[in-house]
């Protein structure tokens, strides 16, 4: 093409698009960033029905009769594992696994000094257990009546383990030996099932740790603690969603 | 020439460097622990009436200047180990002045009810001083 051609043509420069077709462009840029916008408005909005600030249920309003829970006042442990004894005994949870354990936390202090933290933890009995809802054979359930969390037909456990992945608190552990995954039941087979009132770890606490009730009751203790004014109450990983019912508080 | 000025630049850092460490094992040496004034210095640790509470005699004696007299004979005995021997070595003696309890009440020293941990160490802790360097044996 020669320049002579070249200069008796249209231009195509910005210039000379018409505005009809800069307005539809310009449109269409607005859909789709409005559409993104959108979004994430409407995602804002619906943040309200997440009840992500309330840990501790409102009175009246447990699901379930006795809510069984347990109230840990994390400051006291001092990692003397009578707790740990006294499940091991009273569940037969062997060497390898456990039911409940005590963690240990460590806070620098000034001048190459540090704070010990003992925490126990064990299973949360979750009012929205992730456990529950993967199993495949429905071996593991959340009591309607209790709320408790077990393995309440272990015939049907087939030991795939997705429940122990599943698990935000490490509380599930594969027995080898009834080749059965095991837990904390809150010593429902062991002991409430047989009249007993209190878990044995709670029962062999001495320094009164562990307290063990029906938080559903305004008479019982753990009621009692996690209502106290100005006491902060507060759940191990919340932003899981699971709802737990083991509380720490440190009071 | 540029070399050996090199070399006598370099040979003047390290002799400094090398006098400078052993100025600080001398200042440390000057202030190791005298058992015989300090008291023992590997930690007690007591199991009863449950596992497990350490005492040490350096923080006591060296760091916060209390005389042996101070603890013996009348709170403790010198015979290690002798104090959890007694079914009276708790914490509701600690609280009434007994055993420990007679400092740490809250104004000489931190109250027995508060900060546990400080002494009380734990299984954990218990495992951690028998193998001193390991990792814990406990796999939770």
């Amino acid at each position: 093409m020669r320049i002579d051609d070249l200069e008796q043509m249209e231009s195509e420069d910005v210039n000379t698009l018409p505005s009809v077709e800069r307005r539809a462009l310009l449109k269409f840029g607005l859909a789709v960033t409005g559409m993104y916008l959108g979004g994430s408005i409407l995602s804002l909005a619906t943040v309200r029905n997440a009840h992500g600030s309330t840990i501790v249920p409102e009175v009246g309003k447990y699901p379930y009769s006795p809510h069984y829970s347990m109230v840990i006042r994390e400051k006291r442990c001092i990692d003397c594992e009578l707790c740990k004894e006294a499940c091991a005994k009273t569940n037969h949870v062997p060497k390898y696994g456990f039911r409940t354990t005590i963690l240990e936390k460590r806070r620098a202090l000034e001048g190459n000094k540090f704070e010990t933290t003992f925490m126990p933890v064990l299973c949360n009995h979750c009012n929205n257990p992730p456990c529950v809802r993967v199993c495949p054979t429905t071996a593991t359930w959340k009591d309607k009546k209790t709320g408790i969390v077990g393995i309440f037909k272990p015939s049907f456990c087939i030991g795939c383990k997705t429940c122990v992945t599943a698990c935000p608190y490490n509380a599930r552990y594969f027995n080898e030996e009834r080749r059965v995954i095991d837990k904390c039941d809150f010593c429902f087979e062991s002991r409430l099932s047989k009249g007993g009132t209190i878990t044995a770890c709670a029962e062999a606490c001495p320094a009164d740790v562990r307290v063990f009730g029906n938080l559903a009751d305004p008479a019982s203790r753990v009621f009692k603690l996690v209502h106290t004014p100005e006491t902060i109450v507060w759940v191990l990983r919340p932003e899981t969603g699971a709802i737990p019912n083991v509380f720490y508080i440190n009071a | 020439m540029k070399k050996i000025l090199m070399v006598l630049v370099l040979g003047g850092c390290l002799l400094s460097g090398s006098l400078l460490i052993a100025g600080a094992d001398k200042k440390e040496a000057a202030q190791a622990y005298d058992e015989d004034t300090y008291g023992p210095e590997a930690p007690i640790v007591w199991v009863k009436p449950v596992k497990s509470v350490v005492f040490e005699h350096k923080i006591h004696t060296m760091d916060a200047g209390l005389a042996c007299d101070s603890c013996h004979d009348d709170l403790f005995e010198m015979e290690s180990g002798a104090a959890e021997e007694k079914d009276d070595f708790t914490m509701a003696t600690l609280y009434k002045g007994g055993y420990c309890g007679s400092c740490h009440d809250g104004s000489t020293s931190f109250a027995s009810n508060t900060r546990c941990a400080s002494c009380h160490i734990g299984v954990r802790g218990h495992d951690r001083l028998n193998n001193k360097g390991g990792t814990a044996t406990k796999s939770h």
